[in-house]
């Protein structure tokens, strides 16, 4: 256990090493996160002009859920993206990954960890900080509130982790995989309540997005960061995400175990 | 020199032909291809009406005005991703050295480049941005005149003309930095979505460098201001004629700047 323990942190440290190498990378990525920063930072400032609070939320709070939002899509993105996953299924590099005494899933999940230290430490973590002190939105009062927040975050991390690598090993069956991924960007961009939270769907739209996984990814931990979800509501909604990520878990090891029986090589 | 033009045609029309038919071989990612895309900006579209469900309007637009503006530019976008989106992997060829043989057959290199590939995934920018604005047309219950037609059509060559600048501009950048693609993503993309949305709920800075640095304006949001009828703000009603203008002379800037790092570029092969 301990030893399996440390060969995967192998894999994390390799990662950020790599990550540190391509640092050019990583930080040219900051830059796009901080441009859809401003662009939804001025579009919401745009909606609230000359209203107070809308659905009971003031800017102020809006303002808070947009940052924390990108700070955690970005990272989020610093991990394997799904066309990385499909293309190594589709090009045959995954049979190599599957010879090697370690479990696929669980390195990838380690491998990213590395990225996305690096990235978190050298970019997001300065960068924000700087424009939370200088916008100095909505916080979390209490330590409890901070601790909820975290929790809730990495709860959406390992949702978001199963669902993609789930969609990446549908290329498995589909070789070609246009519309699939299609399917699995719109959804995590609006389901999740990555832009715009759930409490401004319209009512049917926010029960279909409350039935759906997506919103464990950003929703709920951005609601508790700005204080919209408390008490009874959060305990209900940290539940929710833990069940779907046992479901999503569960999915995932489904999925690549009847992956690994139905490889298909192409090119020889 | 017309010779020259004409034999340059001819292969650049037998090229595409080739182009189109490798990317019919596969039947079902051609369908998926052109689907995906209309799906990704029909998404994109749903989140504007969202967005707008409980706020009605944003800085005076309704939903429908700014399902026109976006689908504007998509119209131009598909029309230049048919022709300029593969220069955004111009760093792949440079990279493993296979952009030599750009360089060693008897047509121009831009050209040539140009002529690989004829992007038919681009119809799903069409069928979406094509049915968005015949929509938005009804719903907004329009009635151009003559010439509004013509502001439309330069709005269209003229967005192709400096989102085509704009790739050109991304590859040329590999000369120097053997890097395009990734700038694109997530440079070009995210600046480019910042013109879904009407350009006066961004700071004034924002909206100075998107109409004389890079002139994205040009591409909907002046056009559409012509189009929908709406003339308050700080714009000046007529600047949306211009369209196809700042387009040719940007696009020609472009083509310069890519010129200078194609004279610069020095082979990565062994």
């Amino acid at each position: 256990m301990i030893g399996s323990l440390r060969m995967y942190g192998v894999f994390t440290r390799k990662s950020f090493q790599r990550a540190a190498a391509y640092r050019f990378d990583a930080w040219t990525r900051i830059l796009g996160n901080v441009i859809m920063l401003c662009m939804w930072g001025f579009i919401w400032y745009a909606l609230y002009q000359g209203r107070g609070s809308v659905e009971s939320v003031t800017f102020h709070s809006m303002l808070s859920y947009i940052l924390v939002s990108q700070a955690l899509q970005g990272i989020h993105g610093a991990g394997t993206p799904l066309w990385e996953i499909q293309e190594r299924v589709r090009t045959g590099d995954i049979a190599i990954e599957m010879l090697r005494p370690y479990d696929y899933p669980l390195r990838m999940l380690f491998t990213d960890f590395g990225s996305i230290f690096f990235y978190f430490l050298t970019a997001v973590l300065p960068l924000y900080t700087i424009i939370f002190l200088i916008l100095s939105p909505v916080l979390p009062t209490t330590f409890l509130q901070w601790g909820l927040f975290i929790l809730s975050a990495t709860l959406g991390y390992f949702i978001r982790y199963c669902i993609e690598l789930t969609f990446g090993l549908f290329t498995f069956w589909l070789v070609e995989t246009g519309g699939v991924e299609d399917i699995f960007y719109f959804s995590i961009s609006l389901f999740s309540g990555s832009v715009v939270p759930l409490w401004f769907f319209p009512d049917w739209l926010e029960q279909v997005a409350r039935y759906l996984p997506f919103q464990g990814i950003y929703y709920v931990p951005n609601s508790i960061f700005v204080g919209q979800l408390s008490g009874h509501a959060l305990l209900m909604a940290l539940f929710t995400q833990i069940g779907w990520l046992v479901l999503c878990f569960a999915i995932l090891r489904y999925v690549w175990a009847k992956a690994s029986m139905k490889i298909v090589i192409q090119g020889g | 020199m017309l010779q020259n033009w004409l034999r340059g045609m001819k292969m650049y029309f037998y090229m595409i032909g080739v182009s189109i038919r490798t990317q019919l071989q596969y039947r079902y990612a051609f369908v998926m291809n052109i689907l995906g895309w209309a799906m990704t900006y029909a998404g994109t579209a749903i989140t504007m009406w969202v967005l707008l469900y409980s706020f009605g309007a944003i800085e005076g637009w309704s939903f429908w005005e700014l399902l026109f503006l976006f689908a504007l530019s998509v119209l131009s976008w598909g029309v230049c991703v048919v022709f300029f989106f593969h220069f955004r992997m111009l760093d792949q060829f440079i990279v493993q050295g296979t952009f030599d043989r750009f360089l060693v057959r008897p047509i121009h290199p831009f050209f040539h480049f140009m002529a690989m590939k004829f992007d038919v995934g681009a119809f799903g920018q069409f069928l979406f941005s094509i049915i968005a604005v015949a929509m938005a047309y009804n719903q907004l219950d329009l009635h151009w005149n003559v010439w509004q037609w013509f502001v439309f059509l330069g709005a269209v060559i003229g967005g192709t003309l400096i989102q085509g600048g704009l790739l050109i501009v991304i590859s040329a950048m590999a000369f120097w930095t053997t890097r395009s693609e990734r700038l694109y993503w997530v440079i070009m993309w995210p600046a480019k979505s910042l013109m879904n949305y009407p350009l006066s709920i961004y700071p004034r800075v924002v909206q100075v460098l998107v109409t004389f640095v890079l002139p994205f304006a040009f591409v909907n949001y002046l056009p559409a201001l012509l189009l929908l009828g709406k003339t308050r703000g700080i714009y000046s009603p007529y600047w949306g004629f211009f369209s196809s203008l700042v387009g040719a002379v940007f696009f020609w800037l472009c083509f310069q700047l890519w010129m200078l790092g194609l004279n610069r570029y020095k082979s990565a092969g062994s």
